[in-house]
Parts: C-alpha cells; structure tokens; sequence
C-alpha cells in the first residue's frame, strides 16, 4: 500500500498554506522554500486542489494560494480522496473471479469503512494544530 | 490507494488455498485464481518464508497453508514488505512532520483491521457462497 507523491506533496500544501493563512495569498515559491518541495510539482497539484474546491488562486503580483474555505472545514478524508483519485481499496471489475468477490465484500469493503470512521471528525485544522503540540514537546 | 497486485494475488492464493482440503498444485490454484502459474509461484517465495505456506515435492505433491488462523495481516506483511502508506522511514523529521500523523492514522486503521479478518473466514465465504449456487 502507497500513498502517491501528489497525495504526500498535496497535504503539505495544503498544511503549509493553513500555518500561514494570515500573511494572505502564498506563492507556490514561497511553500516550494520552505517545504523544500519542486515548485513545478507542487503547481500541478495546486491546480488539482483548485479544482477540488479546496484552494482559491489569486492573480497578480503579490498573489499566490488561500484556503477555499476554513481549515476547521476541510476534511483531510476528503482531500486524500480527491488526491489520490479515490482513498478506497475496494474495486469493482469486469469478471471478477469468486474469491475476488468474497475479498471484496468482506475485506476491502469493511477495510474501506473502518478507514472513513477513523478519518471522519479529522479536519485541516486538527491537523495543524495536534503537530504544532509536538512540536512544542 | 491501492494494495500491489502482490498483495491481492497472495491473499485470493491463501483464500483458495483455505478451501482446499488437499495439497493443491500450482496449475490448479492458476485455474481457480486466473493468476499465471509463473507468477503463483514468485508469489509463493514470500508466503513460504513468513511460514504461511508448506510445499510437498512429488505426486501428490503441492502447496497448503502451513497453520490455522492466518490473518489478512499476515499475508500482507510478507507479500507487501513493511506495509508503510507513505516512505516516512527515511524522513528525517517524523517527530515535527505535520502530516506523518495522518499516515501513521491511515496505516493503523489497515494494519488493525487486516489483523481481525482471518483467511479462514474469507474461506468459509467462500465455500458457503458456492454451495449457495449464488456464484
């Protein structure tokens, strides 16, 4: 089991742009610095969270990234989903075999579930805050 | 997120191989999964040495599991190596990383859960779904 780059590099971004949501819109450059991550990369990916409904992008000089909505709103089982294309392990195919079925139902499925109530309550903002408190140890 | 194809292989080989009350040889095993008899048995390599699987030479001969109460976790983690959703082994900076704590989240909830689904339940499924004529 692997977690894609584009879904490590996304959480970052969107971790990074919530620490500093008060210093206004970021530059990709600027979480590229920081986050010592390629800025070409982390394009791609602002695009897609864009397009997700998580980031707003604004023009111009000064301009960069902003949170859509408020981290307390963004659900991190939401944008592990978006990421990587669907968080579930489940899969349904064309002839599926009798064993596949059965693993389907009864593992993948179940799996699936128990993933989503662990993630249910976990937003943005849990996040960022429950690592500052580690960090402070 | 996806388990490695390794990783579903082995666990519809354990699932078949719990139904079987015999040694089951690898041409069989390849009918009964459509997984190639090539693949089954780099499959097997890993299975054998996490003492999952026993194979017997001969005419009889074939491959069964080795104990009862084998758990999906138990396939997985000789199949999949160490099982991490994210490489964070060689990061340097688990202790301030802010997202670790998701992948430590997300890599819990499998490890857990795999460990509570036996393959002899998945068997017992199995068996029962076909006598059942549902499939």
């Amino acid at each position: 089991m692997k977690i894609s780059t584009r879904g490590r590099y996304g959480l970052r971004l969107l971790v990074d742009i919530a620490e500093h949501a008060s210093d206004g819109p970021i530059a990709l450059s600027t979480v590229a610095k920081r986050q010592k991550l390629s800025e070409k990369y982390l394009q791609q990916v602002a695009l897609l969270l864009t397009r997700g409904g998580f980031l707003n992008s604004v023009k111009g000089s000064g301009g960069g990234y902003l949170l859509k909505d408020s981290p307390e709103q963004i659900k991190i089982y939401d944008v592990l989903d978006l990421l990587e294309g669907s968080i579930a392990f489940e899969e349904e195919r064309d002839g599926e075999n009798a064993i596949e079925r059965i693993l389907r139902l009864h593992f993948y499925r179940p799996l699936d579930e128990q993933v989503e109530r662990l993630f249910a309550d976990l937003t943005l903002a849990e996040v960022t805050q429950a690592a500052w408190f580690t960090y402070m140890i | 997120m996806k388990l490695s194809t390794k990783g579903r292989y082995s666990l519809q080989t354990l699932v078949y191989l719990a139904t079987c009350t015999e040694n089951c040889s690898i041409r069989k095993i390849s009918e009964a999964t459509g997984i190639s008899s090539g693949y089954l048995e780099q499959l097997m390599i890993p299975l054998r040495r996490a003492g999952l699987v026993e194979a017997d030479r001969g005419v009889l001969g074939g491959y069964r599991l080795s104990r009862s109460s084998i758990t999906c976790h138990d396939v997985l983690a000789a199949s999949e190596g160490d099982f991490h959703p994210a490489p964070c082994k060689e990061c340097q900076k688990n202790g301030m990383c802010k997202t670790h704590q998701i992948w430590s989240l997300l890599q819990r909830a499998v490890v857990d859960f795999s460990k509570e689904v036996t393959i002899e339940e998945l068997a017992a499924q199995l068996v029962a779904s076909e006598t059942g004529g549902g499939i």
